[in-house]
């Protein structure tokens, strides 16, 4: 078997077996999707009362912006767990067991995260479309043209999980070095709230609108919503290319911070 | 006697919990920093929404702040003073409760300040914050809230533990017991008006966030004192409830020979 083969086959059995284990215990995460189901009523409320005087608020409709919502929360939701795993295994020395392994740190932590993450997604996927339905009506998609607005969602959701995992693991592994890195994580979380997830990147003020096209944060959650809502094939092709340029920036950035942090490994008995 | 004998009880149960926290400084410090950032996210949702549309079901950005304030400064103190509000149902399943009821201490009390919650130490701080950074907030409107914060503090720590004593009807009731907690604290921090009138009859029953939110607003605004009692009535209520649904639950509790020990 080629080195390629086999690598995809070691890490997909990794993701397999992640994916069992987090199905095996779905209806325990039930209180998450409580949280996240509430949470899209409580804005789709917010944003009737909004709309109530107006038809359109910088070019999105009252649909728009609840459907806006339902998409950006679901990376918020689904992605955001990457951080803590891996923090708390650097921490507490696991690392160590884990780097004698015959596999690569980051490859293997992806598939074992992003696996069951996106199964996470489905069924958050599954009660925001639900949600939406009924609280909206159908997504404002343009006619004839849904058959390519679902594999443009379908993608800028995968990219945006890796985004996402690339991004928390170069936090994570700032453990290396640092006893207590809680902090970056929380001050990412909360820029990744509020630019582009609780509200789209046109109702922010002009600089700030400016100052956050040049920052990853709208490729995490405004990218896969605004496909959905403002769908128009030109502007979703160069949305996920800025995606996949900031994958990839991420992805280089997290295997630095990887190199520089293992020779800071230091392994005390067994 | 027994009032003061209750508080002095509190007293130290406080500073006992206020001296385990503080044997890790840096962790502290950075769970109350983590609280008030994530509170602050909010704000800059409100300020940013509020200035493109002017007020939102009513509300504008001050009464939204208010809002954040009375409701994050009171479910902070209650989580200050009172951590185990939220962990009685994870304590009933694994027969944690043994220890408690050899005490001489009242139970319910005993049991929920036990323990002290490092983040709600940010909430607390955080109304604090919002108010002294807010314009035009006089004399009178900082008593208000000052003697507001105590009553909505038991308002949340009545119903919080009040869905955690299901546990001993339900076995399991995790689920149950944090939906309604979900429910009155998203209820909360959002306008009252945005929701159907249909719906609202639910916040002054089930899930009052009215005493921790909307009545709190009114009595802001136009200095209505009459508003503060009507906060100290519902506490007053929730706690006799609460007190009530724990004793009866307690008759139900089955010991699970567990060992453990308070030191």
């Amino acid at each position: 078997m080629s080195r390629p083969a086999l690598a995809y086959r070691k890490y997909s059995v990794i993701a397999a077996v992640a994916i069992r284990e987090k199905s095996a215990y779905l209806a325990s995460y039930a209180a998450r999707y409580l949280t996240y189901g509430l949470f899209v009523f409580v804005f789709s409320r917010i944003w009737a009362a909004v709309y109530a005087g107006s038809a359109s608020i910088a070019g999105y409709t009252r649909e728009m912006s609840t459907w806006y919502f339902i998409v950006a929360e679901l990376p918020i939701f689904s992605f955001s767990a990457f951080f803590a795993r891996v923090s708390e295994e650097l921490k507490n020395g696991q690392i160590a067991y884990r780097l004698a392994r015959p596999y690569g740190f980051i490859p293997a932590s992806f598939a074992e995260r992003v696996g069951p993450a996106l199964l996470d997604l489905a069924v958050f996927g599954a009660v925001g479309f639900a949600l939406g339905f009924a609280l909206a009506g159908p997504p404002p998609v343009p006619a004839g043209l849904s058959f390519a607005v679902a594999p443009a969602l379908a993608l800028s959701l995968v990219l945006s999980a890796c985004l996402q995992f690339f991004l928390q693991m170069s936090l994570a592994m700032t453990a290396f070095r640092l006893e207590e890195n809680d902090a970056f994580y929380w001050i990412y979380q909360k820029l990744a709230l509020v630019v582009g997830t609780l509200i789209p990147i046109e109702f922010l003020p002009d600089a700030a609108r400016a100052l956050a096209r040049w920052t990853p944060f709208p490729a995490i959650s405004w990218s896969p919503a605004r496909i959905l809502v403002a769908f128009e094939p030109r502007e979703a092709l160069s949305i996920l290319g800025v995606q996949a340029a900031w994958v990839l920036a991420a992805a280089l950035l997290s295997s630095a911070v990887f190199a520089a942090g293992r020779r800071h490994v230091v392994v005390n008995g067994g | 006697m027994r009032f003061a004998s209750t508080f002095r009880f509190l007293g130290r149960a406080f500073a006992v919990n206020v001296k385990a926290v503080l044997e890790y400084r840096v962790n502290f410090f950075l769970q109350v920093f983590g609280m008030m950032l994530n509170n602050a996210a909010f704000a800059v949702f409100w300020k940013v929404l509020i200035d493109r549309t002017g007020g939102v079901g009513g509300y504008g950005f001050t009464d939204i702040m208010f809002v954040w304030a009375v409701s994050s400064t009171s479910f902070g103190l209650a989580h200050v003073v009172a951590g185990n509000i939220r962990s009685i149902s994870r304590m009933v399943r694994e027969g944690e409760l043994d220890v408690y009821l050899l005490q001489p201490r009242d139970v319910w009390l005993n049991v929920v300040c036990s323990r002290t919650v490092v983040s709600a130490w940010g909430d607390f701080a955080y109304g604090f914050i919002v108010l002294a950074l807010m314009p035009g907030v006089g004399l009178g409107r900082w008593l208000v809230f000052l003697a507001i914060i105590p009553a909505a503090a038991l308002v949340f720590a009545a119903a919080f533990s009040a869905a955690e004593t299901l546990a001993f009807w339900l076995g399991d009731s995790q689920g149950i017991s944090g939906a309604l907690q979900e429910f009155l604290l998203s209820f909360s921090l959002y306008p009252e008006t945005i929701f159907e009138p249909g719906m609202r009859w639910i916040f002054y029953t089930l899930v009052p966030s009215a005493f921790v939110a909307y009545v709190p607003l009114a009595a802001w605004r136009s200095l209505d004192w009459g508003a503060v009692g009507v906060v100290w009535a519902a506490a007053l209520a929730w706690l006799i409830i609460t007190r009530a649904l724990f004793r009866a639950g307690l008759k139900r509790y089955e010991s699970g020979n567990k060992m453990g020990a308070r030191i």
